[in-house]
């Protein structure tokens, strides 16, 4: 409950396209609560496989603390306007909401899975000291208090040479650059540096800055990520001295998760699909949501030890003549097939939409 | 080296707060210590300063992780590096670290969980703990709010640490507290310092009201006419948000404070107001324990707190710097009502301790699904470990009792028609020495030492994220 906040009911919000968006990917085919998972970027098989088939990556972790008391209120919203129709199973639009125009994202979930607060957090904390620094003021309530992170900003601190005003001048000089290039809208930007410390200027509260805006809590947070996305898209294809460093590992260099990647390893060793679920102490079906991952990132991946290329085959054209990815409608067709057989040949499919 | 010399080499400061130096020297004579000085008045400082003194390592058990985060900000912020905090928030590559420098740092801070693990007190072994500080120590006691059974175990370790001496620190106990704290802790004959816990320049005022809409349109108009920083504790959370809102409409420079908030958001807040941005906060009882602040001139209770400790504790926040502070008690009629019921949401239920014990292995998970309760969890799991179903179900009603029994002398204090301060202060077993001259609503109040809320200069409104980027780095 928030008593200052805009309410639900005025114009759509863009949280609310965002939910729209995604849901006219996955319109009849998946439940109301698949856009929540997807855009909290929950690591499991059915939403990391909806991702590669719907082709979903942008909105992948977009908000990871994204709470379902909101999400929840934002989905009443949508049957209350008539955009969405009463259906227990699956989401269904109505025509009104598949005529919505939806305006093109600037984020790239898929990319970052919410690993851009490592960079918001360096970046607080660097801002932080530096304005206060720069301000003779040494000692401060520092915004962040994680170990981890404090040790690897003093190292980078100590490496720019902080202290020195020209240093200063420089960090500031990249981040107007860089954030100036960044294809986003300006007031997206003017959150994201509201979230930022300095001596004089504590950072804002969600809220707050939702309230200097007029706009609702989820659009603010929204528009901070979208901000930080386009930001490291800048810095990442143009080399800046003083900020690239704050990337380190905030990029995943594979886009694998970490489990599938243990998982692939042990199946290059030889080790069959049951063989490796016993040695990670896993479910079997923990390490088949890993196979259908593996899939879908590799166009080059081996299927036959899981079924013969006639079934394949077969999967393909069922989900084609009847347009579903739907698993229990290809199931009823083809009652031979298991679920995970189903599932690996529609991350294999070639020609997604 | 004198005292004072240490403590304005290792510390910055020139000299002691009262108290302070009757426990530290005890400490540096190698006596164990209970020592009880109320909220506000530095009980850190007991430890902190004997750990540049004594050999070898200080080794603090902390009951909250956020207090323990907070304190281990604090030391940093002071300049001290030698610091480090154990709890179960670590990641393992962390604590693999943590383990190879153990006997290197100054201060060692501890949750009570964490210390009686068998691979934690055999870390403990190899290193030299020259002083084991209970802080908190309160929590020892069965009888308390802050029950922490893994208090209770503290003792373990005092042999594997060979015996280091003991400083049991608490801002709140009784005469059958304190001789809790002795037993547990297993200490002979320690120095018992009691200060006072009569905050001179803190004055009790009570306002009484016919519903809780008169109570808000006072509190709005109080608000506007004084001058900040102030808290305002608002009992729920759902209450501190809808108070900040009323303020804010009036165009005061107000916010909210609740354990429900982001992290990310409680940390603004708290560093809004410690910096002077923001004149009012609205919270739970959540909204204390990070902030530093000694200017607070004001402590406003929306709604009765559940017991005086309770109140003392929050009302000790104000007027660290010395100057009068004014601690405002709003009550309105049916008031009780509420309180009988937040009293019952502190304690474990029937429910939960039948569940607790028809699950004895599976008990985390049913914190995890929500059928129980963390803290509910803690308490039950201890008493059944002791006694049977029944017999803790029976426990658990005692304990009731005890929380109605201390509801009920919060209420008295409503009623007073005699001196609050007095009243406050024989709630602990002491006795009052003297009145200042602005002492409670009953004695009377001169209200002119407290100033007007002036208007402030608007603050500048940043149009630009380019204005806002230039402000932060100028």
């Amino acid at each position: 409950m928030f008593f200052n906040q805009k309410t639900l009911g005025g114009p759509l919000l863009l949280f609310e396209e965002l939910v729209i968006t995604i849901m006219k990917a996955i319109n009849l085919e998946r439940t109301i609560s698949s856009p929540f998972h997807l855009i909290k970027g929950k690591k499991s098989g059915q939403t990391i496989q909806d991702v590669g088939y719907y082709r979903l990556h942008p909105y992948f972790a977009a908000m990871p603390n994204l709470e379902k008391r909101l999400y929840d209120e934002v989905i009443q919203n949508l049957f209350a306007r008539q955009l969405l129709r009463d259906n227990d199973q699956v989401i269904d639009l109505t025509d009104k909401a598949l005529a919505h125009a939806m305006p093109a994202s600037p984020l790239n979930g898929w990319k970052y899975r919410g690993n851009e607060a490592v960079f918001l957090n360096r970046l607080s904390l660097v801002v932080q000291t530096l304005s206060y620094t720069s301000q003779q003021t040494n000692r401060f309530d520092p915004v962040h208090n994680a170990e981890d992170l404090q040790s690897w900003v003093k190292h980078y601190l100590k490496k720019i040479n902080f202290r020195d005003p020209a240093s200063v001048a420089r960090f500031k000089a990249e981040m107007l650059e860089s954030l100036e290039a960044a294809d986003v809208e300006e007031r997206s930007k003017m959150v994201l540096m509201q979230r930022l410390t300095g001596l004089g200027w504590s950072g804002m509260t969600w809220e707050q800055i939702a309230l200097a805006h007029d706009l609702h809590i989820l659009d603010v947070q929204l528009a901070a990520v979208e901000a930080l996305h386009a930001w490291l898209d800048v810095l990442e294809r143009n080399g800046f001295p003083m900020l690239s460093p704050l990337l380190d590992h905030v990029i995943q260099r594979s886009v694998l998760t970490e489990s599938t990647q243990r998982t692939e390893k042990l199946f290059e060793k030889g080790l069959s699909l049951s063989e490796i679920a016993a040695i990670r102490q896993l479910k079997t079906s923990t390490i088949e949501d890993h196979f259908v991952e593996l899939a879908m990132n590799d166009p080059f991946f081996n299927f036959t030890p899981f079924m013969p290329p006639a079934m394949y085959e077969q999967i393909v054209t069922v989900s084609k003549k009847r347009n579903t990815k739907r698993l229990r409608d290809i199931k009823e067709e083809l009652p031979d097939a298991t679920y995970f057989q189903i599932r690996l040949a529609l991350a294999l499919r070639e020609d997604q939409p | 080296m004198k005292l004072e010399e240490v403590l304005f080499s290792a510390y910055g400061f020139s000299s002691f707060r009262p108290g302070q130096r009757e426990v530290i020297e005890q400490v540096i004579k190698g006596k164990d210590v209970v020592a009880l000085l109320p909220t506000g008045m530095g009980k850190s400082m007991c430890y902190q300063l004997p750990a540049h003194i004594l050999p070898g390592t200080v080794l603090v058990v902390s009951p909250l992780l956020s207090l323990m985060q907070d304190q281990v900000a604090q030391l940093k912020k002071m300049g001290e590096k030698s610091v480090v905090a154990i709890n179960s928030f670590l990641k393992p590559q962390e604590r693999e670290k943590i383990w190879q420098t153990l006997g290197s740092y100054r201060f060692i801070f501890i949750s009570p969980e964490m210390l009686v693990q068998p691979f934690v007190k055999k870390q403990l072994e190899k290193i030299h703990v020259s002083l084991l500080v209970a802080d908190e120590a309160h929590c020892i006691s069965q009888w308390g709010f802050d029950f922490r059974p893994d208090y209770l175990r503290i003792a373990e370790i005092l042999p594997i640490l060979k015996f280091p001496q003991v400083l049991a620190l608490t801002a709140t106990a009784t005469e059958k507290v304190t001789q809790e704290i002795k037993t547990y802790l297993k200490l002979e004959e320690p120095f018992i310092y009691k200060h006072s816990m009569d905050r001179k320049n803190i004055v009790y005022d009570i306002k009484k009201f016919d519903d809780s809409r008169q109570k808000l349109e006072w509190l709005t108009s109080f608000v506007r006419g004084s001058a900040g920083p102030g808290i305002i504790y608002a009992g729920t959370r759902r209450k501190s948000q809808e108070l900040a809102a009323i303020l804010m409409d009036q165009g005061i420079s107000a916010s909210y404070y609740h354990g429900g908030m982001e992290h990310q958001d409680r940390v603004f807040v708290q560093q809004q107001f410690q910096n002077g941005e923001l004149d009012w906060v609205c919270s739970t009882n959540a909204f204390g324990m990070g902030v530093h602040i000694s200017n607070i001139r004001h402590v406003v209770h929306f709604q009765l707190p559940t017991s005086v400790e309770g109140y003392v504790q929050e009302v000790g926040r104000a007027g660290r710097d010395g100057e009068a502070a004014l601690a405002t008690l709003l009550y309105a009629e049916g008031d009780e009502g509420l309180l009988q019921s937040l009293v019952m949401d502190e304690l474990p239920t029937r429910h939960e301790i039948q569940q607790v014990a028809s699950h004895p292995a599976g008990a985390e998970q049913l914190v995890a699904e929500g059928i129980v309760r963390e803290t509910a969890l803690r308490v039950v799991a201890y008493w059944l470990s002791r006694l049977s179903e029944s017999e803790t179900l029976r426990q658990m009603e005692f304990l009731q009792r005890e929380k109605i029994k201390q509801v009920d002398k919060m209420k008295k204090l409503v009623n007073l028609q005699s001196c609050i301060r007095e009243y406050i202060i024989e709630c602990f077993d002491q006795h009052l020495k003297g009145k200042p001259e602005n002492c409670c609503v009953n004695d009377g109040i001169d209200y002119s030492i407290f100033s007007k809320r002036l208007e402030k200069p608007k603050k500048v409104v940043l149009e630009s994220w380019q204005n806002r980027l230039n402000a932060l780095l100028p």
